[in-house]
Order: structure tokens, then sequence, then C-alpha cells
């Protein structure tokens, strides 16, 4: 492992950081609208404020980008976390039907909240404890004595992720015709325009889950090593886990809120940056949120780009961009250990 | 991990949802209106049992006063039409039963073409059951399905003065909105995602006989997913927003202050019955007509129905 210093860590975050806004900017330029970067700046600065490029700017690419960026680290994030409490690279809140649990309590809200007088907003609440709840569960189900197996974990996990599927294929189609086909739009995921209001639940619920992981970083590093040497170091194991899994809880119940079911960010982004950096959580953490942010904002912007004037789902961007990536990383991973 | 199989592609499936049926929704006043037209009175209907899968085929049947005919209904024809609520249900457009179909023992099944009811058509067919497929993406498709749908019930002569009075109140429509400017529109099926009206469909052509000019015409497809900053770029002066949203058209496209549409404050709330591909299409039209050029051209097509006497 390389060693973490305090100028390292500044100099590898100050990089992203850098990365991460030069990917805002572009994405600001980048549209089926042809704009010039001075549009842009232009438009930035307030420059005719009522017309088409401010729109254009300000209205629909600037709150995409920025959704884009929250969602796009709260995902990578939770890869991250996921990734090291259960030891496995595998290891996804996909996979382990986290985000299956926070797109079931979304979508009981979107399909019948409205006859209990529930908006539009009772959704990130409800996918977070959609989220939670299946991450109580795989504990319940999957851990015994206080222990939790990452095998059993991981099973655990895929069926709670088909039982979430079933469940979401039941209540669409007790819904209208219409509605059962928003209800699959909406899992598809998208950043787009109205759902951008919702961007100051996914803020909070990442700052919360940055405030609980940042602190257990170290016990992360520890927890790699496995549970019975990260208990000799002093580690709470069940204690910090415990924390560290509803913490990811948050993190993708409010990304799944407001951007339905994006796919790879938190299996492709993790897996780069330890191969880059190494898998010091202190750094990869943070990390992981800036590289995550960039990775999903230039998905979207292909999205939104490739098909002039037409959306395609970022998640299918996503998923062409992060497959062909991760079978790569699977493939130096494996050389690298018949090399050794 | 995919989380859904690929044939249920989301976008796919909405713009088959909206292929097949249009909007789901329903306007007591026009749904009212359609009641007791009682088109077929006098005509003897020929007693064959039909199962229709669509709701705008069950529709027209009803318009033709061939109520008595349908011994089955898909789920949607029964949450649109009252009069077929008794009826034993069939299961939906994506789930349509079989079993249950068989087991009415219809001799004609009526369907809409689409991916993902093919093969239950081929399985009928099979059986030996009569399929009957009738498209509806553009008006002939439709004035057609209504006649041939009224040939094999009996009703030949209520089809036929439905088709004629659709084709009358085209024809008075183009007329009366001949006079004023074109007015550069959109016509909006869901907010977000954003799915427009685009080029080739019955809605597209009745948005042009009711003197509007289609924006989204440049996309080749019926009903096309849009980005919103295409809408902006294309700047319609009239947004003619169909869905079911309860927030106030002109609320929720104020976001884009830049929209002409929203400028001159013409976001206008259109009723989603109007989408039906069904058989009133005259009505529809009418909508379409008083939503692009306010109330005054009603006068204008009706007058050039029957002349109205000069006070």
């Amino acid at each position: 492992m390389i060693a973490l210093t305090r100028r390292r860590v500044a100099g590898v975050l100050f990089t992203l950081l850098l990365v991460l806004l030069l990917v805002g900017f572009a994405a600001l330029i980048v549209g089926p609208s042809a704009l010039t970067p001075s549009d842009v700046v232009g438009a930035l600065r307030g420059a005719e404020p009522g017309g088409a490029v401010a729109d254009i700017v300000l209205r629909v690419r600037l709150p995409r980008v920025q959704l884009g960026m929250l969602v796009g680290a709260s995902l990578a994030i939770a890869g991250v976390l996921f990734q090291a409490l259960l030891r496995n690279p595998l290891a996804d809140p996909f996979v382990l039907g986290v985000s299956g649990g926070a797109a079931l309590g979304a979508i009981l809200v979107l399909s019948l909240g409205a006859s209990v007088g529930l908006g539009y907003a009772a959704v990130p609440p409800a996918a977070f404890a959609g989220s939670l709840c299946a991450t109580v569960l795989l504990y319940v189900a999957a851990g015994f004595r206080g222990r939790v197996s990452a095998t059993h974990l991981l099973l655990t996990g895929v069926v709670f992720n088909a039982f979430a599927s079933a469940a979401i294929v039941f209540l669409a189609s007790l819904a209208g015709l219409m509605e059962g086909a928003r209800i699959f739009m909406w899992l598809i995921g998208s950043l787009s325009a109205s759902r951008a209001d919702m961007a100051g639940w996914v803020a909070l619920f990442l700052g919360i889950g940055l405030a609980c992981a940042i602190p257990l970083a170290r016990s992360l590093n520890l927890l790699t090593l496995g549970e019975e040497s990260a208990k000799q170091l002093g580690v709470e194991v069940e204690r910090h886990r415990r924390i560290l899994l509803v913490a990811t809880s948050l993190m993708v119940g409010a990304a799944v809120s407001v951007s339905g079911l994006i796919g790879f960010v938190g299996l492709i982004i993790p897996h780069l940056l330890r191969l880059l950096l190494g898998s010091d959580h202190r750094l990869l953490i943070p990390a992981a949120g800036f590289a995550g942010a960039a990775f999903l904002v230039v998905c979207d912007t292909v999205a939104r780009t490739l098909l002039l004037g037409r959306e395609l789902p970022v998640g299918a961007v996503t998923a062409v961009v992060g497959g062909p990536l991760f079978l790569y990383l699977l493939r130096r991973h494996q050389r690298r250990a018949f090399a050794q | 991990m995919r989380f859904l199989h690929p044939s249920l592609h989301p976008c796919f499936l909405l713009g088959l949802a909206l292929a097949a049926f249009g909007l789901a929704g329903s306007d007591p006043a026009l749904a009212q209106a359609g009641a007791g037209s009682n088109a077929g009175a006098g005509e003897p209907l020929v007693a064959v049992r039909v199962v229709s899968l669509n709701p705008s085929l069950t529709e027209m049947l009803i318009a033709m006063d061939a109520v008595s005919v349908l011994v089955g209904v898909d789920d949607y024809s029964a949450q649109e039409q009252p009069e077929v609520r008794s009826l034993p249900r069939v299961g939906g457009l994506f789930n349509p039963s079989l079993e249950g179909v068989v087991a009415l023992e219809p001799e004609l099944v009526v369907m809409v073409p689409g991916a993902q009811q093919r093969d239950l058509a081929d399985r009928l067919r099979r059986l030996g059951i009569t399929v009957l497929e009738l498209s509806n993406i553009r008006i002939e498709d439709l004035l057609n399905s209504i006649e041939i749908l009224g040939n094999r019930v009996g009703r030949a002569d209520a089809a036929r003065k439905l088709v004629a009075r659709i084709r009358r109140a085209w024809r008075a429509v183009e007329k009366a909105t001949a006079p004023y400017p074109r007015v550069r529109s959109v016509l909006v099926l869901d907010r977000d995602p954003l799915f427009i009206v685009g080029r080739g469909s019955f809605l597209d052509e009745m948005l042009r006989a009711a003197g509007g000019e289609n924006v989204a015409a440049v996309f080749s497809d019926p009903y096309p997913r849009a980005a919103i900053e295409w809408l902006i770029a294309a700047a319609p002066q009239v947004i003619l927003d169909a869905t079911d949203d309860p927030e106030d058209p002109l609320r929720y496209w104020s976001r884009w202050p830049s929209l002409p549409a929203v400028v001159d404050r013409r976001a206008i709330a259109i009723s989603p019955v109007v989408l039906r591909p069904g058989p009133y299409l005259d009505r529809s039209l009418r909508s379409l007509a008083e939503a692009l050029h306010g109330p005054g051209v009603l006068a204008a097509i009706d007058g050039g129905r029957e002349p109205s006497v000069a006070p």
C-alpha cells in the first residue's frame, strides 16, 4: 500500500476536483443545441436572463449537472463502503438489493401515495425507508449471533432484489396503463428536469452519509483485513458496521429516489480508484465522491447528446460504458493474480 | 446488475402504451356527450361473440350501439368504459390471458397490432379463432377500423355515420381554421420524461387539420421521447398539455420562461380524452382548434356545417 501523506491526499483530491469542475463546465457547453463557451459564461453571469440560452444553461443543463454530481458521488461512495464492509469486490447497492428496496419504497409512494395524501416530496424519505428496510433485512436474515457472513449477505441481497422486482411489477400491473408505464420509466433512471427540485434531499443524505463514513475510514481499512484482525486492533466491528450500513442506505435511498436505478457507478468507480490510488479508505471515500460525480455527469451528457433532441436513459449509458470497463478491470486483475 | 428484463424497456413500454391507446383518462363531459348517441338503432345486429382487447376498439363498438356483441374485454376497456364494466376481463396490454379469451368462446377477437400481443394473435389463430388486427396509428386506419368493425357486427350504417361525422368535422375544422395563421405548437403526452406527438400519427394529422404546425414533426416516430432542451430551442407558440398531471400547465412550463408559450401564457391544458384513437375524433378536433385559436373558432366550425341565420 502506498503511504498516505497529507500532501498526497490533498494532491489527489485537488486533481479530481479540477477534473470534476472541467467536466461540469464541458457538460454545460455540450448538448443537443449548439452553444459556445462564451454563451455559457454569459448565461452564468446573468446575461439575457429571460432568453433561451439562459433557460438551457441555467434551467436545463445546470440542474442536471448538479444532480448528476450528487447522485454519482452517492452511488460511488456507497459502492466503496459496501465492498469494504462485505470484503467482496462484487458488492454493490444493486447486487445487495438495497437499490431495489429504495425503488420499492419510492414506487409504493408513487403508485399508492396519492390516495393517502402523499406527494412527490415523500418519495426520498420513502426510498430511504426502503433501502434501510432492505439493509436491516439483510442484516437480520444473513446475520447470526451478531456476525454477518458475506456470502449469506450477498445471497440474501439477490433474493431480496428478486422480491423487490416482483413487488414493483405487481404494483405496476395494479396501476392503470399509463401509471404502469410511468413506473417502469421512473425505474430506468434519468436526471431530467423536474427531479432536480429534489437535489436538496440528495445533498442532505449524502452529507449525513459522509459525516458518518469519513470518521470511520480507518476502521474500514482494518475491517478489510478481516473481522478478527479488526477486533484485535480495537475496532468495534458491529457498531461501526451498523453505522456504515445506515449511512450507505441513506446515500442509496437519496440517489434512487431522484434518479431511479442507475447501475455500475458503484461498481466501476471504486475498482478504478483502488487500482489507481490503492485501498486506503481515508483517500478512497472522498476520491470516489469526486470521480463518481464526474463519471455520471459524462454519462448523462452522452445520454442527452447522442441522439439529437432525444433522450437516452442514463442507466443505459452507464451500463454500456461500465460493462466493458469492468470486464477489462477484471481481466487485468486476473493477470496480475497470475503474475504473482 | 440489470433490474428489468430487456423487453420491459420503459421507453418502449410508454411509447407502446401511447401508440396502443392514447392516454387513459376520463372526461365526464365528453363521455356523457358520447353516451346515448344510439347510432345503430334499427339495424339488425349480427350475433357474433366478440372479445375486444383494446379500449379504443371497445369504444368504437359502444358508439355504434353494438355493445351487446361483446362477451369480454381487456382491463383497460373496463377501466375506461362504464358500459362494459360488468363483462368478463381477459387481462391488460402486457398480460392478456390466452385461456381467459378462449374460455369466452369468441368468434372474433379484435385488437391493435403490437409487439406485445403478436404472439397472442398467432396462438388464437392456431386455435381456430378469428383475429382482427386493426391499426390505430393514422387517421385513415381509424376510420377504416370503424367501418370494418361495423361491417362485422351488422352495424355498417352506424359505422358509416360515425365516419361521415368525423370527415365532416374534419373538413369544417380545416375550413374554419384556414384563415388563421398556422400556430407553431407541440402536443405533450407526458411531462417528465417528455413524450410528445411526433410525425405520422392521427394526433399529428389532427393538430395540422386544426391549424397547428407541429414543431415536433422533425421526429419521424409518432410518439418520441424528446429532450426539454430541444423544446426550448424549438420555441413553440402554444404548448398543448394533455397530461393528467395536477400541476397547472402554465405553472409547470414556467420553469423555462423563455418558451414563447409561457411568455404569451399559452400553455394550455387539453383533456387526455382528446388523445383517444376512438370514435369521437370530431370532438377532439374541435377541442384542438379551440385551444389553438380561441373559442371564436368554434362558431366558424359550426357555421361551416349548418349556415347560421343572420340576426
